[in-house]
């Protein structure tokens, strides 16, 4: 292995370890919350809504869910790891390394994507609990996966970087992605909406992620899957490009 | 020829109005022990921190083993190690993968990282230690934590930051053999201190920052040679008033009585001391004990940076004022 591929596979071993190694902080949360999910919207709230889109309502919310968890994970865990490297000065040891910028972004970014798709599983293993899980379109459920797992891993990268104390990082969450998760169709159909609040839904890139997932699992769609997979991949790769121009510039790094 | 360690040009640095590093001018050789000395916000700091990409100079030039530290930063980084001031350590893992992951991050194989992570805790003496983390740790061990990391990669340069502030004697003294041994292998030594005693005795070479320049650079004799060295001469039956005995000599400044000794001033007082001694002899005066103190470091440093600061005092120095402004978080 060449020494760039070293330093890159280190960092992700690095960024990986330290969150397999903290289960309680990693896995059990979405565990916890995810069974919160499936008993009120699957199991009380559902068997009153009965169908929707011609499943049940427990396996409509679950692609949203896995998307929910998904990105929230990989977000999460991208801004945390960069914030707190920042605020204990020991992210210095990467910056003073011989790294390639290109290599350090792809390795946090990676990493996080890791995260948020262990979290996808986990979650997925959940709904096992309640529902079946089924899966009709393998290829696009795993690019729609990966893709918003890199896309929000590279969105924290930013907001670790942009973040000045950790009150930043609970302002993103809790005023940026939660809205746009809770607006995002992961509980509702946009056939339900009136015209004019389909349309703005479409503006919010939840929506894509949602539908794309819900297409490759349950095979129902409001939206041309391929777009939506393109229009992602464009976001993720130009998310990936404003990383590496930020640590080019030192952005948040280098005084 | 190899290119020296170090070679910075006009290398310049503002914090909006405050400047931090004002034109600095340095070369350090290959292979040296040099001290780089300065008051608390003279730019030291700020200087390292450029060499490793921690800070972004304003203007100038900079080269490690003749790499530029932003054209060549790859090259440049990969050959420093740099022990700094703060305790900047991930807390996340136990100190032996801390040390991995800081080889992993300069291309070492796992396995080859282990072995250095090995050697480097060995070297320090902390090999037992190995599994514990970084805050469970005593603020010694902890210094010795951060000259580890630094010196898991071999590296060409090695930068340490005032190494030996808040730890006891032993550890000081331990410190520097283990420093002083890389230094006579090969390694280029970069020390930044507040303890002058120890610059005079491990540096061949000093550059004095003050403001944000290089206010002067010599070896720590030729320093020494330019400051005032006390002559204490004492005598059987001392005189009521200082004989004339100096006389003449223009490396003298001042003579004068002190109870039953004889205090001569002088430039080069080792020079002087034998003349003063036999002028003695002749006007009959029978000596009892002479003592040469050589004027310190410390004296010819608080001069030239007085001179430098032009009498201001610390609130004005270029670090401490730009971290007032950023809220006082360096």
């Amino acid at each position: 292995m060449s020494a760039s591929r070293v330093q890159v596979a280190t960092l992700i071993r690095r960024e990986v370890l330290r969150f397999v190694r903290r289960p309680y902080n990693t896995f059990l949360p979405p565990i916890i919350t995810n069974t919160l999910y499936f008993s009120v919207f699957g199991i009380i709230l559902g068997s009153r809504i009965g169908t929707v889109a011609g499943v049940s309502y427990i396996q409509f919310v679950l692609p949203g869910l896995v998307v929910l968890g998904s990105i929230s994970d990989a977000f999460e865990n991208a801004s945390f790891s960069v914030f707190h490297g920042r605020w204990e000065d020991y992210i210095d040891a990467v910056t003073t390394a011989p790294m390639s910028h290109r290599g350090v972004v792809a390795a946090y970014v990676s990493a996080s994507a890791v995260r948020g798709l262990l979290t996808a599983v986990l979650i997925v293993g959940v709904g096992l609990v309640f529902t079946s899980a089924p899966v009709t379109h393998p290829f696009h459920l795993v690019g729609f996966l990966v893709v918003t797992a890199v896309l929000f891993a590279g969105l924290g990268v930013i907001g670790g970087l942009a973040a000045t104390d950790f009150d930043n990082l609970t302002v993103m969450n809790q005023f940026i992605l939660r809205p746009l998760v809770f607006f995002g169709a992961v509980f509702y159909s946009l056939d339900v909406l009136p015209p004019l609040w389909r349309t703005v839904s479409l503006l919010n890139p939840m929506v894509y992620m949602v539908d794309g997932v819900r297409y490759g699992m349950i095979g129902v769609t409001e939206i041309d899957p391929n777009v939506s997979l393109a229009v992602l991949t464009g976001a993720a790769v130009a998310v990936f490009l404003l990383n590496l121009a930020l640590f080019e510039r030192g952005f948040g790094l280098t005084e | 020829m190899s290119p020296p360690a170090i070679s910075v040009r006009d290398l310049q640095k503002s914090y909006g109005d405050v400047v931090a590093l004002d034109g600095v001018d340095l070369t350090v050789p290959a292979g040296s022990f040099f001290g780089l000395l300065g008051p608390n916000g003279a730019g030291k700091t700020t200087f390292i921190e450029t060499l490793v990409g921690l800070v972004r100079a304003d203007g100038g030039e900079a080269t490690v083993f003749g790499h530029d530290v932003e054209r060549e930063y790859r090259a440049a980084r990969d050959a420093i190690g740099l022990a700094p001031q703060e305790f900047n350590v991930d807390r996340f893992f136990p100190i032996h993968e801390v040390l991995e992951h800081k080889a992993g991050y300069h291309g070492y194989s796992r396995t080859e990282a282990r072995e250095r992570a090995t050697r480097a805790l060995d070297r320090v003496g902390l090999q037992a230690k190995r599994d514990e983390q970084f805050s469970q740790l005593s603020g010694g061990m902890k210094r010795r934590v951060v000259l580890a990391r630094a010196l898991v990669t071999d590296p060409d340069l090695l930068i340490l930051d005032e190494p030996t502030a808040g730890v006891d004697v032993q550890l000081r003294r331990d410190l520097w053999e283990t420093v002083t041994d890389l230094n006579e292998s090969g390694t280029t030594v970069l020390l930044t201190t507040h303890y002058i005693e120890e610059a005079e005795r491990l540096c061949e070479k000093v550059a004095i920052m003050s403001r944000g320049r290089v206010v002067e650079t010599a070896t720590p004799d030729a320093l020494m040679d330019r400051g005032t060295d006390r002559i204490t001469a004492r005598l059987r039956d001392p005189p009521a008033t200082a004989p004339d005995v100096a006389a003449g000599d223009d490396r003298v400044e001042d003579v004068w009585m002190e109870g039953d000794s004889l205090v001569v001033t002088a430039r080069g007082g080792g020079l002087v001391a034998p003349g003063l001694v036999r002028a003695l002899d002749r006007a009959g005066h029978e000596l009892v004990d002479l003592d040469v103190s050589r004027t310190s470091l410390e004296e010819v440093f608080v001069d030239l940076t007085d001179a430098g600061r032009g009498g201001l005092d610390e609130s004005t120095d270029p670090e401490a004022d730009a971290l007032a402004a950023d809220g006082g978080s360096p």
